[in-house]
């Protein structure tokens, strides 16, 4: 909303209000921006200056120069002068000049019109084109100018009509037909909807209500009689038209937030004295009407304590009821025993002036008060209670991620959680089901929330090395969107009131929250940033001893998304609980690194925090390290090529947590370490389908130091495991 | 079963049986003679040996395991005749003997005036690189939302976050936003094509759904930062982006003030930006929020737009069962791109997303 500061000066005198150095429009400015209009450009045009403020959608009243001088009245302790129009009514009666129908009171509640026969439609004056060039509209004529004018007067938008031009003598407010089409000011033809509410004569549309005149009816300079419309439209109705049409106007933006009801008939009259003094001839008799005025002021009750308790600061009744007073806000007779006379009292009644609807209950009052009075009043040294605060286990979860992440040099992205068919082209790795899909798209093409977070990384990786990028080593925490498995499933119904339900027992979907890297490199490169990070979460481990009631298992996995052969899903075994997949890891496959243009190898990994984030909690106790020397052995395992290290392993653990005989406790581990050294094959010197492990053992005790003797009998029941459970043989 | 155990370090200690040569006849003087040779040498090369390099091409030359001149020498003992043998071995000894002591002299020299810098030794060139280790980095976003979440948390404020698909309950009408309002516009909001019966669900477009969601769940007293992804359809320019950030706190006890609110958020930003920082409220306009404000710090001797605040509208403390005359509460809003965009002097908020890692390793 642009104020023209001349125009203001016709409702209230600033003058005398600045102090030296600073204009009166930085002034007024400065204290509408402090009371709840915000300030967005001042400039000199002429001998005027426009003011241009930020209405917010509450504030329908401000959208015209009445409201804007309202509030410097009040903020400024100065008198406001309203016109009181009083057009001379001479000619025949309006209402034999047309009908008015309503059918559709839902989009338009109350319609008024005027008639005016004999104008002369010419150049307006200069003052009126001035003032409206002040503004940023331009002046098309005199008729037009005026409709314009009184709209920016007031917030009332109205329409004026070649009465000529609209046929059978009754115009009929209505919904419009589907594909009606209508051929507006622009001489634009447009296809309507139901949705949107026109204003019709008998041959069809004359005007998008609301929004935008029609061309057929359109004032020009052969227009001698005039239709003068002023109407409450349905903010619903013209929104629809507005946006669905692409067609937004002063009107329907003021439309949409309902302006003033009282100034239906206040902006009519003003428009038809001002016609008739720039434009001439003469007000038929009488206004045609049709439909109810909605306008219904409610009482309020305001207990003054409130104040303070909101606000935190004093201000005194009377200063309460001076403010509201000023606003236009009228004292009623208060309810109760404590109203008595003019005595101040703890409560007091009021009514809300017809131009601002958005005050209704007791804390809108609360907050005139407060605006009025000055925000900048209020202290800003009071203290709050010290309470205690924890990191979420989810949050806690995020960090232990990607910290090891950093640490190992990656840089974290944030990629968009909708992305197009050509990245949710390969399967994911957590549902079966279809993407959910949004309208509109996102970005262009971007109409698919995400299964996995691995093809966003790979398209970022791909345009970071594009630009010369040092490296691609990418990470990113963020959610994925899985609709529920099974769609037959009945849903919960909406609820109207809030229930204890948790948010994924009512939601059709579940989001499950992510870390996923992508890094260039083999298989070993992601599954060790991924075990890095499950050991750090407190989940990994080779160990799989009873003891340690969760294990994680890597199990070939066959993802379209990862090469043949060359990925794994990570299982989480905990106790009774059958395996739970917590994250999936692999080298990317050549057709999917070609799609998104990337050389090879790449590896990716991707993790569900959200199942590991109770191992946060998990309290971590101290393993004391024993003082008593270590011995180191190195055994040569031959084993069929298709035994897995994680059978070697388990094979391996098998016996060492085992009371060996040694005269050590049960629960001494004696087996400290296990670590892989090398594989490998060789058909002449191991055999055909025969490979090499060498497995590297420390052996430590906590309760004494292991002598070579004993060290060798715990070797021994090991091989002698490993040839039982994996075919194991030693090489020599 | 016969094992194969061997001490696993050093790894390369397994011996393996060599095959054994035929050697020259030598006679016991020659090897004096060689014995005497290598002695000078050895003394001559190992006391002048100005520093570890040069020890270390002196002891491979002299003492060397595999073909050190020691080691030459011990393979003609095997030439000498019987008798002679013992003699010979004996004058090995002393020789290795002596070697080695005037090796480890030359040693200790070496290592005491590379210690007290006096010896002209190979100085290196102090500025080249040393050996970098890549350090990762966390997105400019995630730190922001970080330092929030920290500086919120010395007030008691605990992080919580919640779905991103929502439905209208928890979006709109338990924040007071009407079926009329038009916030609600299918044209300002990422609707999904599927439906819960005849609600239908979109990305939330504020992150205020996660405290109605705790609210509904806990009762009060209550301070909680929410936080996360956040969705409405703007055309992406310098300023905007369909994705966005946002941080919201929410405060909710007896007798709390709009007081309380300007002294939180004047805390906030006197150790966001440090220094005392002023906070200014200009009143504003939210549905769930009343009186509303919109909250500008002062940042550089200007006033500088953060967030949007308010005490919470009584409809929203009554649409989670709380009574609005037991309890008040008070919410405010960060925009996390606006607040890195300028902190880290980010002209265009579409860098934040363009993972460049070119842009991501400077923070």
């Amino acid at each position: 909303m642009i104020i023209s500061m001349n125009w203001l000066a016709d409702y209230v005198q600033l003058t005398g209000v600045s102090v030296p150095a600073v204009s009166l429009a930085d002034m007024l400015a400065e204290r509408l921006l402090m009371s709840g209009l915000n300030h967005e450009s001042t400039r000199a045009i002429g001998d005027d200056t426009a003011v241009e403020i930020e209405v917010t959608s509450n504030r329908p009243d401000c959208l015209g120069h009445i409201g804007v001088a309202r509030e410097a009245a009040v903020l400024f302790s100065r008198p406001l002068h309203i016109p009181d129009p009083r057009p001379l009514e001479a000619g025949g009666i309006a209402a034999e000049s047309i009908a008015v129908e309503i059918r559709s009171p839902e989009c338009c509640p109350f319609y008024l019109a005027r008639v005016i026969r004999g104008v002369h439609v010419g150049p307006s004056p200069s003052w009126l084109v001035e003032r409206l060039a002040t503004v940023g509209v331009e002046s098309v004529n005199n008729v037009v100018d005026i409709t314009n004018y009184v709209m920016l007067e007031c917030g009332q938008p109205l329409h004026a009509f070649d009465l000529q031009k609209i046929c059978g003598g009754r115009i009929t407010v209505r919904r419009a037909t589907a594909g009606e089409p209508f051929v507006a000011i622009n001489h634009k033809t447009y296809s309507l909807t139901s949705a949107m509410c026109v204003i019709a004569d008998s041959e069809g549309p004359v005007a998008l209500a609301g929004v935008m005149g029609g061309a057929k009816s359109e004032i020009a300079e052969s227009t001698v009689d005039i239709l003068l419309e002023s109407a409450q439209f349905a903010p619903l109705a013209v929104r629809a038209a507005a946006r669905g049409l692409v067609l937004g106007s002063g009107s329907s933006y003021r439309f949409e937030r309902s302006p003033d009801p009282a100034a239906v008939e206040w902006a009519s009259r003003r428009a038809a004295a001002m016609i008739l003094d720039t434009a001439g001839g003469v007000l038929e008799r009488g206004v045609v009407e049709a439909g109810t005025l909605a306008c219904s002021p409610v009482a309020i009750d305001l207990r003054h304590a409130r104040v303070a308790q909101v606000l935190g600061i004093d201000i005194p009744q009377p200063r309460q009821r001076a403010i509201l007073a000023a606003l236009g806000f009228a004292g009623l007779a208060a309810a109760g025993p404590m109203a008595v006379g003019n005595t101040p009292c703890d409560r007091s009644r009021w009514q809300s002036p017809t131009w601002r609807r958005d005050v209704s209950r007791e804390i809108d009052l609360v907050e005139e008060i407060g605006r009025i009075e000055g925000y900048d009043q209020v202290p800003e040294d009071e203290s709050i209670s010290a309470q205690p605060v924890e990191l979420s286990a989810r949050e806690q979860a995020i960090r232990i991620a990607s910290s090891v992440l950093v640490s190992a040099g990656m840089c974290e992205a944030i990629t968009r959680s909708v992305v197009n068919e050509h990245m949710e082209a390969t399967r994911s790795p957590w549902s079966d089901g279809m993407p959910l899909s949004i309208a509109p798209a996102l970005v262009r093409g971007a109409d698919r929330l995400r299964r996995t977070l691995v093809p966003s990384l790979l398209e970022a990786r791909a345009s970071t090395l594009a630009v010369g990028a040092p490296h691609g080593e990418l990470f990113e925490v963020a959610h994925a969107y899985l609709s529920r498995a099974n769609p037959d499933v009945p849903l919960p119904q909406p609820r109207a009131r809030p229930a204890n339900a948790t948010a994924s027992e009512e939601s059709i979907l579940e989001e499950p929250l992510l870390v996923s890297l992508v890094t260039g490199g083999e298989f070993a490169s992601a599954k060790g940033l991924a075990e890095a990070m499950l050991l750090r979460l407190g989940v990994g481990g080779d160990r799989q001893s009873p003891a340690v009631s969760v294990c994680v298992e890597f199990r070939p996995l066959e993802l379209d998304l990862f090469a043949r052969g060359r990925a794994a899903e990570i299982l989480l075994h905990r106790q009774t609980q059958q395996g739970e997949r917590i994250g999936v890891v692999g080298e990317i496959a050549p057709a999917v690194l070609k799609r998104f243009g990337l050389e090879g190898p790449v590896a990716a990994a991707e993790l569900r925090l959200d199942r590991l984030e109770w191992a946060v909690g998990v309290d971590r106790l101290l393993q004391q390290p024993s003082d008593f020397p270590a011995i180191q052995r190195d055994i040569n395992l031959v084993v069929d090529i298709a035994v897995p290290w994680s059978n070697i392993v388990a094979a391996i653990y098998s016996v060492s947590h085992q009371a060996t005989g040694l005269g050590h406790t049960g629960n001494d581990n004696i087996l400290e370490e296990c670590r892989l050294v090398q594989v490998w094959k060789d058909e002449t010197r191991l055999g055909i389908g025969k490979k090499s492990v060498v497995v590297s053992l420390r052996l430590r005790s906590h309760v004494g130091t292991l002598s070579g003797e004993e060290a060798n009998r715990v070797i021994e029941s090991i091989v002698v495991a490993c040839g039982q459970r994996v075919g194991a043989t030693l090489r020599s | 079963m016969r094992l194969w155990i061997r001490c696993a370090w050093p790894l390369a200690c397994r011996s393996r049986p060599r095959s054994r040569k035929a050697v020259a006849a030598v006679s016991l003087d020659s090897f004096v003679e060689a014995i005497d040779r290598l002695r000078a040498e050895a003394a001559g090369t190992l006391q002048t040996a100005a520093d570890e390099g040069a020890l270390e091409k002196a002891r491979v030359n002299f003492l060397g395991v595999k073909s050190g001149q020691l080691k030459e020498l011990q393979k003609l003992l095997s030439g000498l005749g019987s008798d002679d043998r013992p003699a010979g071995g004996k004058l090995f000894n002393v020789a290795k003997a002596e070697i080695t002591a005037t090796f480890a002299l030359a040693q200790d020299r070496v290592a005491s005036s590379h210690q007290s810098g006096v010896q002209n030794a190979e100085a290196i060139d102090v500025t080249l690189p040393g050996d970098r280790v890549r350090m990762g980095h966390l997105h400019p976003i995630t730190q922001t939302i970080r330092r929030v979440q920290e500086i919120m948390a010395r007030l008691g404020f605990e992080s919580v976050d919640g779905p991103e698909v929502e439905d209208q309950w928890h979006n709109f009408e338990a924040l007071a936003i009407g079926a009329e309002h038009p916030a609600r516009d299918p044209l300002d909001n990422f609707y999904l094509a599927v439906a819960r019966g005849a609600d239908p669900l979109l990305l939330r477009s504020q992150t205020s759904t996660v405290q109605i969601r705790v609210m509904e769940r806990r009762k009060p007293p209550l301070r909680i930062v929410s936080l996360g992804r956040v969705y409405r359809p703007d055309t992406a320019d310098a300023t905007h982006y369909p994705m966005f950030h946002q941080v919201e706190g929410l405060l909710v006890e007896p007798d709390v003030t709009l007081a309380h609110l300007k002294s939180v958020l004047r805390f906030f930003a006197s150790s966001f930006l440090g220094g005392d920082v002023r906070v200014r409220f200009r009143p504003s306009f939210f549905p769930f929020t009343e009186p509303s404000v919109e909250v500008d710090m002062e940042w550089g001797g200007r006033w500088i737009e953060m967030g949007g605040a308010g005490m919470v509208d009584p409809a929203v403390l009554e649409a989670v069962g709380y009574d609005p005359d037991k309890v008040s509460g008070f919410a405010f809003g960060l925009g996390v791109e606006r607040i890195a965009a300028r902190r880290y002097g980010v002209a265009d908020i579409r860098d934040f997303y363009r993972n460049d890692v070119r842009f991501l390793e400077q923070f």
